[in-house]
């Protein structure tokens, strides 16, 4: 039995569980590759015009999958994974929009809800409602979700170590190779942004590569814990209802009330609803404190240079306040002689 | 202190109740052009259309003197939950000294629900404030009742804008009332009056009518919705909509109503509760279609986070209930000229296929 899973949306953060889950129940996982053109175009052939480009791209990977001839798509309900918050209403409307508006989703849709109090959503009640559907005992599904868990633990620690989703990934492929989480001596940037927009190399043109080309040293949302992120979140009168939105709005308060970072960069997807608050939360947060802030809004049009023309000149600016005038002349004036002869 | 609040459907009623508790209160201007303006001005460019209208809307009210802004809050995870918290931060950076009070939905914050309430209640004593919320609620419901009614009954005028002139005219008697014998009072006399009108006869096969479903603030704002409900009446359809302030009401306080089940008849196609209106207007839509509507509009924000979802789903309900569904997006730069040509378009051939029907069947 072959069960297709996305690579999309929230596979970049539960993706390890999800895929050992399945191993765990005899299933071959194919995991969709990764975001193409194509993939984009066959999404937006499917998609409501206006809807967000994560996901007309997760639809573009439904199609993927179902191509390649897979016996199920697993597509989560998306529900609540913290008591009193929930996700964006299309998380949440997620396999009924597969099952209406994609042809052929409706006998092949694997599907369960995601209702949990916490980030663990390995409680085997949830999944005992897909156990019918493969012909699976409860007990395996038990085991499956406790190995499952297990994974997505190492997972997180790596990213909690400082390393990125894919290089968590890619550690939890190679387990004797993992590398060192990159450190690099020159000014911080706080690269805030859900994990499908960021780590889809499609989407965000391979942002955090760029930066770290630049001298820069990334910190993202998922490096901090659950506690450092929380912190400031908690005084707020009325904080945003979706989790992961939430999340990025804690990471943000924490860098630019510790003044932890000299730059703040929000990489949002057109079209993203939550995005359009909590940008509007950031901006105000970074007139009050002083620290530069950009937002870079992608599309399926986007082009390349556009975004490297923006990020140089927000890094030369950031590198221009944070080295004293002098030692900057007098750098520029020895590159100068180095370049001159 | 000034009071004012959002600028939604039979403002008159909110007007009431702030005086009838003895504040001074400022009406907000309808919403114009130059109130979505202001409003897209001192807004987030992808914020969803009512949030925009609300912004400018809070900005003429403060223009206007006011100093407090009693609004409803929610719990998502819809934006418009969040609405309150934003808007005021946002009054704030540009000057204005307001305060908004927000009432959040019973479930998430009681206590600060109560405190608000005792708030408002100021020096009124408790049975005046019950006493006053009854005859409120009876305002709005009805309201309601007469702007339901008279949309079956503007294709039929034989004076035109007969029907128009007569709420008009409602709507200022109620304005009048204090207490509870005077709503009465107006009432039966509405009723006498709306009974007056001369309309034409007409064979109820040759009836169209038409259901507006949607995101709750563009279906019940006419300001903003192109007067959808008037337009259709006037292109010789009955229109109803799928919200009601009063039935929203009924829901949300006292678990009264048909909520319940057109939330089933929505089941199949959104299992759960998304936010916003999604599920029960997909349920609308359902039950429209069971009691013989002869289409639907569905109006929704921009970019409404709910209503994707809805009009993701929408092509199969209607192919399933064979019921014809037009999809109406609308924000600050809809241009009135290509959704009225949609809509006519619409009608059009909602006309000619019912034509058709009715000629196959009595040949």
């Amino acid at each position: 039995m072959k069960i297709g899973i996305p690579n999309a949306l929230l596979y970049y953060y539960y993706g390890p569980f999800w895929t050992e889950f399945f191993k765990e129940l005899g299933a071959e996982v194919v995991v969709s590759h990764s975001t193409d053109k194509k993939t984009v175009d066959m999404g937006i052939g499917v998609s409501v015009p206006e809807i967000c480009v994560p996901i007309k791209i997760f639809n573009g990977h439904v199609l993927q999958l179902l191509k390649s001839g897979v016996d199920y798509v697993f597509i989560p309900r998306m529900a609540s994974v913290e008591k009193g918050k929930y996700f964006c209403p299309k998380f949440m409307g997620l396999p009924d929009m597969a099952r209406h508006s994609i042809p052929g989703v409706a006998g092949k849709l694997l599907t369960m809800d995601v209702q949990s109090r916490s980030e663990n959503i390995f409680s085997p009640k949830m999944y005992y409602s897909i156990a019918e559907k493969l012909a699976v005992s409860d007990k395996r599904i038990e085991l499956a979700c406790r190995k499952g868990a297990e994974v997505w633990r190492k997972f997180r620690k790596l990213g909690l170590g400082g390393r990125t989703i894919a290089e968590a990934f890619e550690g939890l492929k190679n387990p004797n190779r993992i590398k060192e989480p990159v450190k690099i001596d020159g000014p911080k940037i706080g690269l805030l942004g859900y994990v499908y927009d960021v780590y889809d190399e499609f989407v965000s043109m391979n942002v955090t590569e760029r930066l770290r080309q630049l001298g820069i040293n990334v910190l993202t949302f998922e490096m901090l814990s659950n506690r450092e992120l929380k912190r400031y979140i908690k005084k707020m009168k009325k904080s945003l209802f979706w989790t992961f939105s939430d999340k990025l709005l804690g990471g943000a308060y924490k860098m630019f009330r510790e003044r932890s970072v000299d730059g703040v960069i929000h990489v949002t997807a057109f079209g993203c609803g939550p995005d359009a608050f909590l940008g509007k939360l950031l901006e105000l947060e970074s007139e009050d404190s002083g620290i530069p802030f950009m937002t870079v809004r992608i599309d399926e049009h986007t082009g390349e240079n556009h975004l490297q023309t923006r990020v140089e000149a927000f890094v030369d600016m950031l590198k221009r306040k944070t080295v004293p005038v002098g030692d900057a002349i007098r750098g520029h004036a020895k590159e100068k002689d180095r370049s001159g002869g | 202190m000034k009071y004012s609040f959002p600028y939604l459907g039979n403002v008159l009623v909110y007007k009431k109740l702030l005086e009838m508790l003895g504040y001074e209160v400022v009406v907000p201007p309808r919403p114009t052009q130059k109130t979505i303006d202001l409003g897209t001005k001192n807004s987030p460019e992808f914020a969803c259309f009512p949030y925009k209208m609300l912004m400018g809307n809070y900005i003429e009210a403060c223009e206007q003197g006011a100093g407090i802004i009693v609004t409803s809050g929610g719990h998502g995870p819809c934006r418009a939950g969040f609405y309150g918290e934003l808007h005021e931060r946002t009054l704030r950076h540009m000057g204005y000294d307001v305060e908004l009070i927000i009432f959040d939905s019973i479930k998430r914050d009681l206590r600060g629900d109560v405190s608000k309430f005792f708030r408002l209640k100021g020096k009124n004593s408790l049975r005046k404030v019950i006493s006053t919320g009854r005859v409120i609620l009876r305002m709005l419901k009805d309201l309601d009742e007469f702007d339901k009614k008279i949309h079956t009954m503007i294709p039929y005028e034989t004076v035109h804008g007969s029907c128009l002139k007569a709420f008009e005219e409602i709507r200022s008697s109620y304005d009048r009332c204090w207490t509870m014998k005077e709503t009465e009072t107006a009432y039966e006399e509405a009723k006498e009056l709306l009974a007056s009108i001369k309309l034409e006869e007409v064979d109820e096969r040759d009836k169209i009518r038409i259901g507006v479903v949607g995101e709750i603030f563009v279906v019940i704002e006419s300001s903003i919705n192109m007067d959808i409900e008037n337009t259709l009446c006037s292109l010789g359809c009955e229109a109803e909509r799928s919200q009601y302030i009063g039935e929203w009401v009924d829901h949300n306080f006292f678990g009264k109503g048909r909520e319940k089940e057109i939330l089933k008849m929505g089941e199949d196609y959104i299992k759960i509760i998304i936010g916003g209106h999604a599920k029960q207007n997909v349920g609308h839509i359902v039950d429209y279609s069971k009691r013989g509507f002869d289409g639907v509009v569905h109006l929704m924000p921009f970019a409404c986070l709910p209503e994707l979802v809805s009009q993701s789903i929408i092509p199969r309900i209607s192919e399933d209930y064979g019921i014809p569904v037009l999809t109406l997006a609308i924000d600050e730069q809809s241009g009135k000229a290509n959704s009225m040509t949609r809509i006519e378009a619409f009608v059009d051939l909602i006309k000619n296929s019912k034509r058709k029907k009715m000629a196959a069947k009595t040949a």
